[in-house]
């Protein structure tokens, strides 16, 4: 009959062993373990990210010139037609400024935009977060709302000296006040876990009885700004179902978010202005 | 080869002895072996016993001791008016709580905090502190909720607190329950809070609902209010000797939220969990979820009501409008009034106490006892007519007062009348013909025809607490109550509604419903009915009284509208029948008038019937049917004759489910 081979069962004792050193070490020193991890990391994943980039500024590089004047005329377009834009949104914001100083009624918190690259993606069933190329040093806080051109994106978690990481919407211990466009009553957006080759989904809760939604007649879920973490009014999905929940009062149902989560490249980290305090600052 | 050795002292025969000695040793074991055999055959029996026999009673002692159950209350039904407007609905309020087994470690760590904290103390000062363990756990516990209570307070800025006798209590009496930290929550309070605390603290921000009246104090007398209270136990669980736990439920108190309570309060769900040996749970074992309550359809009238109770403001009394041929109440108003948000989801003590100075819990219609002055004249009319003491054509002298024994009964008008005959007398309200008739039908035949109008009953209609101290007097009640003979004059009071005779505005609105359609024995109703079928034609009866009495009756009462006393209800295209009445009452010794108008319309079909009453509340006012009354019942009548073409927009209400089950119980009477 062959012995049992010690050696076999050395890698399990030694893994033992680390996790009970681990768990004994005082938690101050887990703590600053942990968060000089992530400070050596970040360089790696930044280092990384500009491989990315630089990959893809060579891939550019093999296209042709007629294709950029092409590119080049169609940026030019979208250039004018966002100057256009921007200008009619001074208009209306002035208006609106105009409004509430006739009504008395107290100007809305606003936020500087901190336009950050994301280097880095967590997608798991347990936590789903990115990592951006800005942090502390940038002014970032944990608990400021991040968002990109699709709408929320999710809320800064954890802050580093050069790179901060941002819960999405899509993790489960994601949570934030919403409601539905063209209705003010807050209701509750949860995140959920984002299966693979699926698109990001949410769930929505305490939605009044009175709220109908069908695939023909979606409804659009928007932020809320009673939370004071986000403005008012920024897309965060759409619901085309809704269900009744025990207690009669509520319904609850998935949102579907926009699939470009997925595949973030940049955001904007919306970082809260003290009265008084500086404009939006562009980086 | 080994050789054996033998002791040469011992022989066989010792080897035999000692063979004894040891059997008889054996022997003598042999009982105590037995014993244990016994015992040891006891013990696994009674083992056995207790293990397989016994079982289910352990195995019902274990649940007894380590499952709790949960009652949670169901959503209540909602309230409509007859075309389906929200009278009484469900809001969300929100509030933000803890579970107190998931503050444990917390609870913990203060705990070992506060102890070391002690110690230490102990060996600065050297003497040893005069602190509990058990003073020290609840500061513990204490520290911990405040913690919480702090970070709620930072988050949306309002003070909070909670006093160590509430979380004692919580702790002794609810401990599987949240802990309420903060409730009415606003929508902003809530949206920071969904914002603001992560998702895995320990605080929830949790949902309930509240009762909501839409239309504010809209018919709030008879809508009624609920308050909170721990849900009752339902009869039909199993396990009713498990250790069970309430949460707040909501029981109506008053109006329609009472005498409904069983069909709006719905069924009550249940959990049942299994408790750790401190109590907090550990997990859920059964679930049945609570089954929404019903809804009423009540057969108010959204539009009436409110046109009833504008007209009411600054006013002290009470509006009732009826279908003359359902029952149906369509406007029940009280004033004054208080709002039923004020009321939701608890009655705040200053509210309670400014609603009680105000005398505004009394609902006038049902539970307001008052002499109906004139309005009761076409009652003496009915019982001169059916003692065939006077034809309708039939003219009688009224002066400016009439001699009864020796006492004059003054007419209200100074130079009186002349000749006049019922339709006159009823249109101008003369007194003196009303006593003359009345002296000459009698004050049993009086009384009598009250009594067959219903006027010495409650009307049963569907609130709690109406009252049943109506008053109809005669002779026989003044000897039992009063130990006094009747006198001449007490018929001549009772002629014209005053005296002794008390009733409700119900009671002459159903008065004024029966002088329309020739019936009696009409039962109002605050359900919707629907169809022929659903009418209480059991208890109806023809008016004792030919049609032609009744129209002489109905004449005189048309003619009061048109040219008498009661012009100020007349519509343009509808004609009205009505009686206007002032009568005096002396509550503490002060003299007040109060002014009725009661009718119906239209004449030749009468699809609404009403009472008016207000109380004077100030002196040396001038106070009349004809002119405060009469135009709240012209507000009502407008009201309903402006929804002839029925109401856009409003949703068809479906067949209440309630009448249907009502409508069974009344066809198995039929």
């Amino acid at each position: 009959m062959a012995g049992r081979n010690p050696l076999r069962d050395r890698p399990f004792a030694v893994l033992a062993v680390l996790i009970l050193a681990w768990l004994l070490l005082p938690p101050a020193v887990q703590r600053f373990a942990g968060t000089a991890f992530s400070e050596f990391q970040a360089p790696a994943e930044e280092a990384l990210s500009r491989v990315r980039d630089l990959g893809r500024y060579w891939s550019l590089r093999t296209l042709s010139r007629r294709e950029l004047i092409e590119t080049g005329r169609e940026l030019s377009r979208l250039n004018a037609l966002y100057r256009l834009q921007a200008g009619e949104t001074e208009a209306l914001r002035q208006y609106n400024a105009r409004l509430r100083g006739l009504l008395d009624l107290p100007e809305p918190v606003g936020f500087r935009r901190e336009v950050a690259r994301v280097t880095g993606r967590e997608l798991t069933n347990w936590w789903q977060s990115v990592t951006i190329r800005k942090g502390r040093e940038d002014g970032i806080r944990p608990g400021h709302g991040v968002v990109f051109a699709g709408g929320v994106v999710g809320r800064v978690r954890e802050v580093f000296a050069g790179t901060a990481r941002v819960e999405l919407v899509t993790s489960p211990g994601f949570r934030m006040a919403a409601h539905f466009e063209g209705d003010r009553r807050p209701v509750r957006y949860e995140g959920r876990p984002v299966g693979l080759l699926t698109d990001p989904e949410g769930q929505v809760r305490d939605v009044p009885s009175d709220f109908f939604a069908s695939p023909e007649e979606p409804l659009e879920l928007v932020s809320s700004r009673l939370g004071g973490v986000f403005p008012d009014g920024l897309p965060l999905g759409t619901v085309e179902r809704l269900q009744t929940g025990p207690s009669g009062l509520f319904q609850t149902g998935p949102v579907l978010l926009d699939p470009g989560l997925l595949t973030l490249e940049e955001v904007a980290v919306l970082v809260p202005e003290t009265r008084g305090g500086p404009g939006d600052a562009e980086p | 080869m080994a050789r054996k050795r033998t002791n040469p002292t011992s022989g066989p025969g010792e080897a035999n002895a000692s063979l004894d000695v040891a059997s008889r040793r054996h022997r003598r074991l042999l009982p105590l072996y037995a014993i244990t055999g016994i015992l040891l055959a006891v013990l696994f029996g009674q083992l056995g016993r207790e293990q397989f026999v016994n079982r289910p009673e352990y195995l019902e002692r274990e649940k007894q001791q380590t499952l709790r159950r949960i009652i949670l209350p169901a959503p209540r039904g909602t309230i409509y008016d007859r075309d389906g407007r929200l009278l009484a609905g469900n809001r969300a309020t929100f509030s933000a709580s803890v579970f107190l087994d998931e503050l444990r470690p917390a609870f913990r760590e203060e705990y070992i905090r506060q102890v070391r904290a002690v110690r230490e103390r102990e060996r600065a000062t050297g003497e040893p502190a005069e602190t509990s363990n058990r003073d020290l756990v609840w500061r513990a516990r204490m520290a911990v909720i405040r913690r919480h209570l702090d970070t709620l307070e930072g988050l949306i800025g309002r003070e909070l607190d909670m006093s160590l006798a509430t979380l004692r209590g919580h702790f002794h009496q609810r401990i599987l329950l949240p802990l309420p930290l903060v409730e009415n929550l606003t929508e902003e309070e809530y949206a920071t809070l969904i914002d603001q605390l992560p998702k895995d603290s320990p605080i929830v921000v949790a949902t309930d609902s509240a009762r909501y009246y839409p239309y504010g104090p809209l018919a709030a007398h008879t809508l009624g209010y609920v308050v909170n209270q721990p849900e009752e136990v339902p009869e039909d669980l199993s396990g009713d000797d498990l250790l069970t736990f309430s949460r707040y439920g909501k029981r109506g108190k008053a109006g329609v939220e009472r005498e409904f309570e069983a069909d709006l309060h719905g069924d009550s769900g249940e959990e049942v969990w299994r408790v750790d040996p401190q109590g907090f749970q550990f997990e859920r074992v059964d679930f049945r979820q609570p089954v929404v309550g019903g809804d009423v359809y009540l057969s108010l009238d959204a539009e009436v009501q409110q046109a009833a109770e504008r007209a009411l403001d600054g006013y002290v009394g009470a509006a009732v409008a009826l279908d003359p041929q359902t029952g149906e109440v369509l406007a029940l108003a009280s004033r004054p009034t208080y709002d039923l948000n004020e009321l939701t989801p608890r009655i705040p003590s200053p509210v309670f106490a400014r609603i009680n100075e105000k005398g505004a819990w009394l609902n006038r219609a049902v539970q307001g006892l008052y002499p109906p002055g004139s309005t009761f004249k076409p009652v003496t009319a009915m019982a001169a007519l059916r003692e065939d003491q006077v034809e309708p054509e039939e003219t009688l002298w009224c002066g400016t007062s009439y001699l009864v024994g020796n006492r004059r009964f003054p007419e209200h008008s100074s130079p009186g009348f002349g000749d006049i005959a019922l339709e006159r007398a009823l249109a101008v309200s003369s007194n003196v013909y009303f006593y003359q008739t009345g002296l000459a039908a009698g004050a049993e035949a009086i009384a009598d025809t009250a009594r067959v109008l219903g006027l010495a009953t409650p009307t049963g209609v569907e609130l709690p607490f109406e009252t049943d101290d109506m008053l109809v007097p005669d002779p026989a009640w003044k000897r039992e109550n009063r130990g006094e003979g009747w006198w001449p004059g007490d018929t001549a009071n009772l002629s014209i509604g005053q005296g002794f005779l008390r009733v409700t505005p119900l009671q002459m609105a159903v008065v004024a419903a029966s002088l329309a359609t020739g019936e009696t024995g009409i039962r109002p109703t605050l359900l919707r009915r629907e169809g022929e079928g659903w009418l209480d034609r059991a208890t109806r009866l023809p008016l004792p009284l030919s049609e032609e009495d009744r129209e002489a009756i109905v004449a005189g009462m048309r003619a009061a509208v048109a040219e008498g006393t009661a012009r100020r209800a007349q519509l343009p295209d509808i004609e009205v029948a009505g009686k206007t009445g002032t009568a005096q009452v002396y509550p503490g010794g002060k003299a007040r008038t109060l002014a009725w108008f009661i009718g119906f319309a239209p004449v030749q079909n009468p699809r609404i019937a009403f009472a008016v009453v207000t109380e004077s509340q100030e002196d040396g006012v001038e106070f009349a049917g004809g002119a405060q009354a009469a135009p709240i019942a012209r507000a009502m009548l407008e009201a309903f004759f402006a929804q002839e073409e029925g109401v856009p927009g409003a949703p068809e209400a479906p067949f209440s489910p309630l009448v249907h089950r009502l409508g069974a119980r009344e066809a198995v009477v039929q």
